[in-house]
Formats: C-alpha cells, structure tokens, sequence
C-alpha cells in the first residue's frame, strides 16, 4: 500500500475509508490542485496530474450548477469497470476535494456510504488552521535552483 | 498556496502563465516539455478546442530536484487568453504561488496586453491576493518578428512594467528567453516561500 499525506491528521480518515470502501485509488486536494494526501498511485507526476484535473472537473462542475441551479453540483460519478467518484469534503480549514477510483471490488453505493462517513470523520480530525512553520531554504538556495534548472534544461 | 510537506520533505509550486490570447502562453510549456529529460516530468496535460487553442488550461509537472534538502516541484499552468474565458481564468489562478505574465510583442496586440495585464490585477485582488505581492515575471514573447512589427522591450515595459518585476526578452517558439524566464518566477517564488510569506 502506498499512501503519502502532507498533515498526519488526514491519515486516519482516509486509511478507513480506503479500507472499508475497497477502493483502488484514493486521492484528497486543495481546489487550488494541490495533492493533500493520496493513496494508490505509484508516481508523483500523475497524482500532480491527477489533483489539476480533478480540481479542474471539481470547480466547472461547480460553476455549471451555479450558473443552471443556482447551487454547485457535487458528488460526480463516472465509469462502468473502472468508476470515479468525484466530491468536497468540508473542513474547518476550508473545502477540500475527493476524487476516489473503484473497480469490481466496490460499488458505487458502498462509495457513497463511506464516503458520507469519511466527510464527518475527516471534518471531525480537521484541527483549527495554525500558521505553518516557516520553510528555511539555505541562503545558497539559489544556486541550487540555478543547478538543477540547467540540469533540466540539458545546460549543465 | 505553496504545499510544504514536512514529513517527507517536498515542496509543490503552482506557477500560472497568464496574459493575452496567442502570446505564447502554451507555447513557453511546450518547449520547456520538449526540453526536460523523460524522468523529471510529468504527462503534458492540454484541454484545448480542436483548433488547439486553450479551452481550460495546459498543465506540466515538473521535478526541480532537490533544494535544501527539500524535493522541489512545480506545477506549471497556462490559462486560456481570451476575454471570454474569465471565469475559468479565476479558476487556474486559484492558489497561485507565482504569476508569469507573456506579453505578445507586436505592436498591434499593446491594447491587449495592457488589458490582460488589468484582468490579472482585478482577478488576484478578487481572490484576496495582493497583486503587487504575489511573485510575478513579465516574458515579452515574439522578440524575435520583424522589428518593424514588435515593440521592444523597452517600449514595452514601459506599457506593462510598472512594478518594475523581472522582465526577459523571449522567442518561445524556439527557445531563447524560457528557460530565463523560468529561472525568474521559481527564484522569486521560493524567496517567497523561505521569507515565511507564502500563506
């Protein structure tokens, strides 16, 4: 099992809700498209492309609710052997997103329900927003970044 | 909104390329993925009309490797330039930790970059962001046209410039000015970050 979180409070929640709901991918976000935790996959590059469409689908979903109904969409399902279910988690940190991918070995009803049960388990962990701890890059950081930029760029 | 791991020492960026319609926005990104060896990045993502202009948004991972200590990774976006898609420009700028702004240099589109310059503006001050704070570059893209079909950095800056940011000459297409530019808004961005000022 591979499941990486950037705050260890989220782990709980989500490691129950992949464990009860059997699901194959489990993948939490900020609207902003930033991973928060994930679980599944195997390479960062396609969670980081995985968290831009999700949000992506997350927020014109939204928008298209607002603009037909007067109220956000939510809860997207999509698939028949491989499904995707697609919904925001709210939080005293704000909103977050929660795109999950399940084969055979789950359904879509058995999705909902304990998805219904890791909003309030995760709403519950969620502790009160603090200021982060401040990130201390070494004042030759610089050259670092030039470093690896030109790695990148075959400038070497 | 830098994403800082701590556990496993990583840092994430979301970097958006913004400006007018066909400035070269896409442009920057495909010639950065031409560029970045297979490991080092991710699938280039593209929701773009069948005429291959950007519907939502062009998006590429990138792995900057390691910087202090900390594996760094930044999340490239472009937004589509035409005014009508607005409100999808609200969207990819959300959370944005670094703003790079592609002027198009010719001399016929200066109204719109002036006007994209604003939507910016107006757009980061509707998302509670401070528009003279948030990290930002300006690329004057096409340099390499005819002269007497383009502005020149100078005159254009002059136009768009007035913070006085970075600001590099570029020819997207071919190359000349990406890589500058890049190296711009990710030093300026993790300044930022190591200032404490990120959130």
């Amino acid at each position: 099992m591979i499941k990486t979180s950037v705050e260890p409070w989220i782990d709980e929640p989500l490691r129950r809700f992949v464990d009860d709901a059997g699901v194959v991918l489990a993948l939490l976000l900020h609207p902003s498209g930033q991973v928060m935790a994930q679980h599944g996959f195997t390479k960062a590059m396609d969670v980081m492309s995985a968290c831009a469409l999700a949000a992506a689908i997350h927020a014109s979903s939204a928008e298209l609710g607002r603009l037909l109904d007067g109220k956000p969409f939510s809860g997207l399902h999509a698939g028949k052997n491989r499904q995707i279910y697609l919904a925001a988690a709210e939080t005293a940190r704000g909103p977050y997103i929660f795109l999950t991918v399940f084969d055979q070995g789950s359904s879509l009803g058995l999705v909902r329900i304990y998805f219904d049960e890791f909003r309030v388990n995760f709403a519950k962990a969620a502790p009160a927003p603090v200021a982060p701890p401040e990130v201390v890059l070494s004042s030759n950081f610089e050259r670092e970044l030039n470093r690896n930029l030109a790695v990148l760029f075959g400038r070497a | 909104m830098s994403l800082v791991n701590y556990q496993t020492r990583e840092i994430t960026c979301k970097i958006v390329y913004y400006g007018p319609g066909r400035s070269g926005k896409t442009t920057n990104l495909h010639y950065i993925y031409s560029q970045v060896p297979e490991d080092r990045k991710g699938t280039m993502v593209s929701l773009a009309t069948q005429t291959d202009r950007t519907l939502f948004f062009d998006f590429l991972p990138l792995d900057l490797g390691t910087i202090s200590g900390f594996t760094t990774r930044f999340q490239l976006y472009t937004v589509p330039g035409q005014v009508y898609y607005q409100t999808t420009r609200k969207l990819v700028l959300q959370g944005a930790d670094g703003v790079v702004f592609v002027a198009d240099s010719q001399a016929r589109q200066l109204q719109e970059n002036i006007e994209s310059f604003q939507d910016l503006h107006q757009n980061l001050s509707e998302q509670s962001v401070d528009p003279r704070a948030i990290p930002l570059v300006i690329q004057y893209n096409k340099q390499d046209l005819p002269s007497d079909l383009i502005l020149t950095a100078e005159e254009l800056a002059d136009a768009v410039n007035f913070r006085g940011v970075p600001d590099f000459s570029a020819d997207a297409l071919h190359g000349p000015g990406v890589f500058e530019t890049l190296r711009g808004i990710s030093e300026l961005v993790l300044k930022r970050l190591s200032a404490g000022a990120a959130r």
